[in-house]
């Protein structure tokens, strides 16, 4: 069945809460990943990349933005209150993206480690690739043509990961061994990535994206050639291992970004900014 | 001119030929014979610039995240992202000038850890709230406007041409600026006192920022180097009146006041009187002593040392290939 | 280690081109550690506001400038309208003579069919 526009979503409740499920993890990874690569501005290695990473988290952000816009219009409320008011539980992204940057805080002591952020950004680039691909083709209309505009910028995203993913594996000891950690780490938690929540069976047979398995093989083809070709074995597994975002498990991380994303809004919600 | 003409000069015809061209309003390019006094006034004045927009993304950026709505967040995103954009072409043109003398990029940033480096008065201020993020946009990138376009016909075409993509840019970011204090102008009680809050806490910065009107208030001033070999056209305190005739009038509008009862203009002279700020302030801020200078140039030294080793990485694997 | 960072600053040209029919225009240089590196910073770094259709990046070194003596060599005499259309005006008026419409060059450029792309 394809769902032409809003209207005709709130006719169908079952389909219309699996959308909303839906929207709110693809929303809560891009809102989330562009806010902790916003808290790198000014930091980056390099004067040059600084520049070019905050592209890419103006662009991230931009497309978290088109999904609480979809999520307005099913009357999931207003979108800034859909991005600064929810608390940390009510929140579906994956916990893979609410991990920090590194030790310290971007106001104090940025110890951040730009190994695990080249994986972390490379890894979830690709995921969010397969399914923005899978999303074209969504039985919800509206979602399928966000998924034409978003993929449009993921291009230059992937090639930008991507390029220093390879470089860095491809370079001293010291960066080798420091990817190679990163790898692991982000491996421990990349599971809830690609996962489409208790619900995603129902999301596949909907035809509003398609299944987890589905999902997974695709990023595995895109990625085993290229572990492959820096001489790397393709991680085994791929865990939660700090929680299934997609069931409002968090760490205490997100409690704290919440709390720092919000905190002008809440002076006065009501208020215009 | 002819071929081999520059070679036979004396030092001294080779001035008059350089003072020749600027006069007639040729630009002077990298690899240009210039005058040491020339180069080293260039140096100075554009890699304290360059610094002082990578230095200045700091204070804004403590905002970013925090900005109230996505469309602020995104906004305040582009905005220092423009401040690191003007950091590296403004670099760039300073790493040509000290190329001839064997430096490069690494010891620009050294100089700026070890305090040789100053970055400007404004960004050794702490910004404690929304207001602020607004205010810089507002005013702290008002004043910029003033004295970079008065820069924009500067005799060194390298540091002429930066300019004019850096101008482009401030124009986004005086409207971003006006459209955060807008909303604060028109908003709730508590936001007016947050705008109003922010005025008092940067005026003396906001005067500050053109520098002293005489060398004599702080003991240095490089402005009549700069006039002589037309980098620049105003002084200091020309450029400082601008921003009063500029900006004055739309504090007032907005029924925000300026934390200086005396202040007035004056028909007959022509231009505002005002009370001077403590240009003592300044002079601690000159040597990294300012409220906030040794956290934030730690803040950057921190992720300078942090990150080394993808510099190192790379560094070695060019050398390699 | 100042060493290996100096490696990494290395000096890249950019270039770009705003649509498949403009030419290729300079943008500003970069630092970047190798022309990948370069080619990733490019866009984001010169040309966050503006189309692009495509984007060069040079090694400063592979490029021969001219000195400011060498600029001098750029200067001639505008003595050359044989080498110009405006050296052939007159011809309109003959082609007159003879009813016939000069084929100047907004004629012959149209010829192509599609005019301006």
């Amino acid at each position: 069945m394809m769902i032409q526009n809003s209207q005709e979503l709130k006719e169908h409740e079952e389909m219309r809460s699996l959308v909303a499920e839906l929207l709110y993890q693809l929303a809560d990874d891009d809102f989330l990943i562009a806010y902790r690569g916003s808290e790198w501005l000014g930091l980056a290695p390099h004067i040059e990349e600084d520049v070019a990473f905050s592209s890419i988290n103006q662009d991230t952000m931009g497309h978290a933005v088109m999904y609480y816009q979809l999520l307005e219009e099913i009357g999931e409320g207003k979108v800034d209150d859909l991005a600064h008011g929810r608390p940390s539980h009510y929140r579906k992204n994956a916990v893979l993206l609410e991990l920090p940057n590194g030790p310290g805080h971007y106001r104090k002591e940025p110890e951040f480690d730009w190994a695990f952020t080249v994986v972390r950004h490379y890894f979830y680039t690709q995921a969010k690739k397969v399914k923005v691909d899978s999303l074209k083709d969504s039985s919800y209309k509206p979602l399928a043509n966000v998924a034409v505009k978003i993929n449009m910028e993921l291009y230059y995203h992937l090639m930008h990961w991507k390029t220093w993913f390879h470089q860095l594996l491809s370079s001293n000891d010291e960066a080798r061994r420091r990817m190679m950690a990163a790898i692991e780490k982000v491996c421990a938690d990349f599971g809830g990535v690609l996962s489409l929540g208790p619900n995603g069976e129902q999301m596949a047979q909907h035809g509003l994206i398609e299944g987890e398995e589905m999902l997974m093989r695709r990023w595995t083809h895109e990625m085993e050639s290229v572990f492959e070709s820096l001489n790397l074995s393709f991680p085994e597994s791929f865990g939660m291992k700090h929680g299934d975002g997609r069931k409002g498990e968090h760490t205490d991380h997100l409690v704290e970004a919440t709390a720092t994303l919000s905190e002008v809004y809440r002076i006065d919600p009501a208020a215009a900014w | 001119m002819g071929l081999i003409g520059m070679n036979q000069l004396t030092e001294e015809e080779k001035y008059e030929h350089f003072m020749k061209r600027i006069e007639a309003g040729e630009k002077i390019e990298a690899d240009d014979w210039m005058p040491e006094e020339y180069r080293m006034a260039l140096i100075k004045l554009i890699s304290m610039h360059g610094i002082s927009e990578i230095m200045g993304a700091l204070p804004e950026k403590e905002w970013v995240p925090r900005a109230p709505s996505l469309r602020r967040k995104l906004g305040i995103m582009a905005k220092v992202q423009d401040e690191m954009g003007h950091g590296q072409l403004l670099l760039r043109v300073a790493e040509d000038l000290i190329k001839p003398l064997g430096k490069t990029r690494e010891d620009l940033i050294q100089d700026l850890f070890s305090g040789r480096l100053k970055f400007h008065n404004v960004f050794h201020m702490p910004a404690p709230s929304w207001g602020d993020a607004g205010l810089i946009g507002w005013l702290v990138d008002g004043a910029a406007i003033i004295t970079q376009t008065n820069m924009l016909n500067a005799s060194y075409g390298p540091y002429a041409r930066a300019l004019k993509r850096i101008c482009a840019e401030e124009v986004f970011h005086a409207q971003h600026g006006e459209a955060i204090i807008m909303a604060l102008a028109e908003g709730s009680e508590q936001q007016r006192e947050m705008l109003q809050d922010a005025i008092n806490r940067w005026w003396e910065s906001l005067l500050m920022f053109f520098g002293p009107d005489k060398a004599e208030r702080t003991g240095s001033s490089k402005q009549d180097i700069t006039i002589k070999y037309k980098i620049r056209t105003k002084t200091n305190e020309e450029l400082r009146q601008d921003f009063f005739n500029k900006y004055i009038p739309r504090i007032k509008s907005l029924g925000l006041t300026v934390p200086d009862e005396t202040m007035y203009y004056d028909e007959e002279q022509e231009k505002w009187i005002y009370q001077q700020p403590d240009w003592n302030k300044l002079k601690q801020i000159m040597k990294n002593q300012g409220p906030k200078s040794e956290e934030r140039l730690k803040l950057r030294m921190t992720a300078y040392e942090t990150n080394a080793w993808v510099r190192e990485a790379l560094g070695v694997k060019s050398k390699a290939m | 280690m100042s060493n290996q960072s100096h490696d990494f600053y290395q000096e890249f040209e950019v270039f770009s081109r705003k649509s498949d029919t403009a030419p290729m225009q300079y943008q500003f240089s970069l630092l970047a550690p190798n022309h990948e590196i370069a080619l990733v910073m490019a866009q984001e770094n010169f040309m966050r506001r503006e189309s692009v259709a495509d984007i060069w990046v040079v090694k400063r070194s592979d490029i021969r400038k001219m000195t400011q003596e060498e600029r001098e060599t750029l200067k001639r005499l505008d003595n050359k309208d044989y080498r110009m259309t405006k050296g052939y005006g007159y011809l309109k008026k003959k082609w007159r003579k003879f009813e016939q419409k000069m084929l100047d060059e907004k004629e012959i450029l149209s010829w192509g069919g599609g005019g301006k792309q």
